[in-house]
């Protein structure tokens, strides 16, 4: 390609990169539609009669079931009855837990905080603290540094994180008393305000750091992989040569483009958060969404399944989307496509 | 006739691998006079590349560099990692080959070519540095817009001026330039040669260009030096040496290389049979020997040294 | 021998020479092939009998009683043997694994080689339903699916299987794209090779050590799958797994009582095994992809 000139003007490469989120926004739709319909089908597939279902054990007349089951328009047809559901679900109303016949959406809404502050949390560090660990383990490699933080990491990434859980309550709870068994806070206690606001952090300690040793080891791995192919490249030698300090080839050339991946990893793993806990919250007894979800397995309670299951999906397209939007913009080889 | 500006002694480079080591240069000395011009000239794997970084010190630490090198009368091999930096880019700068891969992709050009000039303190602000940017890209014959350009948008021949305005930051004295019209075409190639060539003149650059396509030295230099398997094995003026090679091996590479208008060069079958060899596993004796026509049986068994073969000449033959 | 086969016995013995010369190989390989050999030994390690909670009862068996009073391995809630569990815990576990594994890549594999080497609109489709199956998040429908089908080791198979199987799809179809551009699957249509040919003879050789490296890490996601899934109640509950261990062991409260030898030796398990298949999986990559030696 000699002597053509591909720099293209400000204002077409901001065009062409509207155009490239539009297209993902657009894709991410499409996706969060075919989840919708999943959802409904698969339910339906199973909840053969959900009124039943619902008053079970109840002692209802036959013919106030008759009823509901109209007025839930269960007598109409398949199609009718999806887009009913679609109807329902934009107006966030996903329908009646079994278990505690409250509305699936108050119960979710009211477990959404716990699980954000938790694996919120957990999320941040293990991407600080992993990402920190790979850029030392690589740049240092086949040193004693590298390989106590490769094996280490990859030691807590290979065992149950609910595992990895329950060693550290009963060490630390049970047989050191240093930090409560479960719950978010004190059963009984009136504390209000921050009292109550360091109660519960005291209450996260154990699962927050259960999840961050268990997660920081996929970063380490992924930053230390990306930084050693970045390493292998010429453009270091260049910035050696230019008499730069070690210290700052790494940090100014190398790192910035060993962090691309990571950054999308990141990006996609808070995704996961609203998800990401389910085992670990029901050993700690985690009042968040995926205690919800171990309780719900047992009923099992499938409209709140139901409503979960879309609740997770939504938040891992969405920060899919954001993951993608975010690569695009820090990396100015993507143009269009 | 003073001092050289670089002087460089019976350097050994081996490399140390997990399967053995590899002596990649065996034993080389070369001068280069102050204002001079040296071409060093072989093919892939000869070791070339290898001494350009040595002269820098940009190998990687597990290799083994012995003998002398002298830049501007410091003792590179022996500074101590400050001195080494402040050498850097001052001293002697390289023109990298493979213009893509050495710039880093996610910064601009501009801000590539202004950050020795920081770190060396030879700008005095970022707004000194951007506009010794801007100039020295002029110099090159790039726009100005370029400075804000990522070097995925150029075209391979612009990224190839880039690096060498990169290389002039500094105002170095020694230029070494690594394949720098490697993998362009011929009419880029012209025009960065003859921009190496008008440099190198206003600013009394002293230039060693490495390359291994012979023809683009005789043009570029008034010193020519072959290597081979890791050692000098034949040495002199430019001309001299392309014309009336001593060692049957640049005998060979000149011959490569058909004379445009000179219809005889294009029926004579010419180019080098056979394939250079590997660092780890060289033929006994003269390493040329399995591929050279001239070769008799005192060729397998005992390297020869360099020679003198004419005035200010020299070739490692034991026909000269 | 063909000269095909020849050369693949070759590569094998290649292979197999450079795994030797590996340390972390030959110890993930040493672990895995004692564990093997635990659950296949497992009648004689441990009477099955000693699994049900009637004949521990009628054995006598202490409840909750830690290995100094009752080795190796102490007893459970119900009285029954600990080291029972274990040895025949790690049948299930073992097998669950290993099984939804094959689906997985059996799955992944067909779908990645149709992809990749058909292309166009099938390539098209696929690769939207993988791309779909990738969004979702993986353990809510593995629970969701779970929840529906039921509670059998069947069910958990099928449901790891097609929960896992995009990623090695993507991955197939990006190596069988690789191969496809070489020359010489061009010089085999000319010669007359009919599609079924080119995928037997060209790329499935070509294909199968990624697809080998690929099986050998998605075991551990398999066999930590199943560990949460029965974790949360959804594994079989007629089939003892490492999981259904750790499950029993919570609800049981083993842990407000210390009760360590009970939930620690099937975690133990696991780490052991996940770490063993790892290490052999990273070996493989090594030798597969030379460039990552060293690293």
């Amino acid at each position: 390609m000699s002597g053509s000139d591909r720099l293209t003007s400000e204002h077409a490469r901001r065009r062409g990169r509207r155009r490239l989120i539009l297209r993902k926004v657009l894709g991410s739709i499409l996706t969060l539609i075919f989840v919708l319909v999943f959802n409904f089908f698969l339910f339906r597939v199973v909840q053969t009669d959900p009124i039943g279902s619902l008053f079970r054990g109840r002692n209802v007349p036959a013919e106030t079931l008759e009823n509901l089951r109209t007025s839930f328009g269960l007598d109409k047809p398949i199609g009718t009855q999806f887009l009913f559901y679609l109807k329902e679900t934009a107006q966030l109303n996903l329908g009646i837990s079994y278990q505690t016949r409250q509305s699936v959406w108050d119960e979710i809404v009211v477990a959404i905080p716990p699980t954000v502050a938790l694996v919120g949390v957990s999320a941040v560090l293990s991407a600080v603290i992993g990402t920190l660990g790979g850029v030392i383990a690589a740049w240092r490699r086949n040193t004693w540094k590298d390989q106590s933080i490769t094996s280490g990491t990859m030691v807590f990434y290979s065992m149950p994180d609910f595992w990895l859980g329950m060693i550290m309550l009963v060490l630390f709870g049970v047989v050191l008393g240093w930090f409560p068994v479960g719950g978010m806070t004190d059963a009984g206690s009136n504390e209000t305000g921050l009292a109550l606001l360091l109660d519960e952090l005291y209450h996260m300690f154990l699962p927050a750091l259960t999840l961050t040793l268990a997660y920081l080891g996929e970063y380490t791995l992924v930053t230390r992989s990306s930084l050693l192919d970045v390493m292998g490249e010429d453009y270091l030698t260049v910035a050696r040569a230019k008499g730069l300090r070690d210290v700052v080839v790494r940090n100014r050339h190398a790192v910035p483009n060993a962090l691309l991946p990571v950054v999308t990893l990141t990006a996609i793993n808070f995704g996961f958060v609203l998800s990401g806990a389910i085992a670990v919250e029901t050993v700690f007894s985690w009042p968040g969404l995926g205690k919800a979800t171990a309780d719900a397995i047992r009923g099992p309670d499938l409209p709140m399944l139901q409503g979960l299951f879309l609740l997770f999906s939504a938040a891992v397209i969405f920060f899919n989307l954001i993951a993608d939007i975010t690569y695009s913009w820090l990396d100015p080889r993507v143009e269009e496509i | 006739m003073g001092e050289p500006l670089l002087s460089v002694r019976n350097l050994h480079i081996t490399y140390h691998r997990q399967g053995g080591s590899v002596p990649a240069v065996r034993g080389v000395s070369l001068d280069i006079e102050k204002g001079g011009s040296l071409g060093l000239a072989g093919e892939s794997g000869c070791g070339k590349s290898t001494l350009a970084n040595s002269l820098l010190r940009l190998l990687p630490p597990e290799t083994e560099v012995t003998g002398e090198i002298t830049l501007d009368g410091k003792d590179v091999l022996t500074l101590s990692p400050g001195g080494l930096r402040a050498v850097r880019w001052t001293s002697g700068a390289i023109v990298f080959q493979g213009a893509l891969h050495a710039l880093n992709p996610v910064q601009t050009v501009g801000d590539q070519i202004a950050e020795p000039m920081l770190v060396h303190e030879t700008a005095d602000s970022q707004d000194a540095a951007r506009a010794r940017t801007i100039e020295l890209l002029g110099r090159v014959g790039l726009a100005r817009p370029r400075a804000t350009a990522y070097p995925h948008q150029l075209s391979g021949g612009q990224r190839q001026r880039v690096l060498i305005a990169m290389a002039l930051a500094c105002d170095p004295l020694l230029l070494i330039a690594d394949e720098p019209t490697t993998a362009l075409d011929l009419m880029v190639q012209a025009q960065v040669l003859a921009l190496l060539d008008d440099l190198k003149q206003e600013r009394e650059l002293t230039l060693l260009f490495i390359t291994h396509d012979l023809s683009v030295l005789t043009y570029a230099c008034q010193r020519l030096a072959i290597m081979y398997a890791g050692r000098i094995v034949e040495e002199g003026p430019a001309w001299g040496v392309f014309e009336n090679a001593s060692h049957p091996y640049t005998r060979a590479l000149a011959a490569a290389f058909p004379t445009i208008g000179d219809r005889s060069s294009r029926m004579a079958p010419s180019g080098l049979g056979g394939d250079p060899p590997t660092p780890g596993n060289l033929p006994s004796g003269c390493p040329f020997h399995p591929r050279c026509p001239l070769a008799e049986d005192g060729c397998l068994v005992e390297e020869p040294s360099l020679r003198v073969s004419g005035p200010g000449r020299s070739a490692a033959c034991i026909l000269v | 021998m063909s000269l095909a086969m020849q050369r693949r016995r070759a590569t094998a013995g290649r292979v197999w020479k450079q795994f030797r010369g590996s340390r972390q190989g030959m110890i993930g390989l040493s672990v895995l092939a004692i564990f093997i050999m635990m659950a296949l030994a497992a009648p004689l390690l441990a009477d099955v009998r000693e699994l049900s909670p009637v004949y521990a009862r009628a054995a006598g068996n202490p409840q909750w009683a830690p290995p100094g009073e009752f080795p190796p391995l102490g007893t459970d809630f119900i009285r029954r043997s600990v080291w029972a569990q274990f040895v025949w815990g790690s049948r299930v576990s073992l097998f669950v694994g290993l099984a939804a594994t094959v689906l997985t890549i059996l799955i992944g594999s067909i779908v990645g080689i149709l992809s990749g080497f058909v292309g166009g609109r099938t390539d098209a489709i696929l690769m939207r339903v993988t791309e779909w199956f990738l969004v979702i998040p993986f353990l809510p429908l593995a629970i969701v699916l779970a929840s529906i089908l039921g509670r059998s080791v069947w069910n958990i198979i099928f449901v790891i299987g097609i929960t896992s199987w995009p990623s090695t799809a993507r991955l197939v179809r990006a190596q069988v794209l690789t191969v496809k551009q070489r020359l010489f699957v061009d010089r085999a249509r000319s010669l007359g090779g009919g599609g079924t040919h080119i995928v037997g003879h060209h790329i499935l050789p070509n294909v199968s050590g990624l697809i080998l490296a690929n099986a050998t890490l998605a075991v551990p996601i398999s066999i930590l799958t199943e560990t949460t899934l029965s974790f949360l109640g959804l594994g079989d509950p007629t089939a003892a797994s490492w999981g259904k261990m750790l499950e029993e062991a919570f609800v049981n409260g083993a842990m407000t009582r210390n009760a360590w030898w009970y939930f620690m030796p099937p975690g133990l398990g696991i780490l052991a095994v996940v770490l063993a298949f790892t290490l052999i999986g990273r070996t493989l990559e090594e030798i597969a992809n030379p460039r990552l030696g060293g690293r």
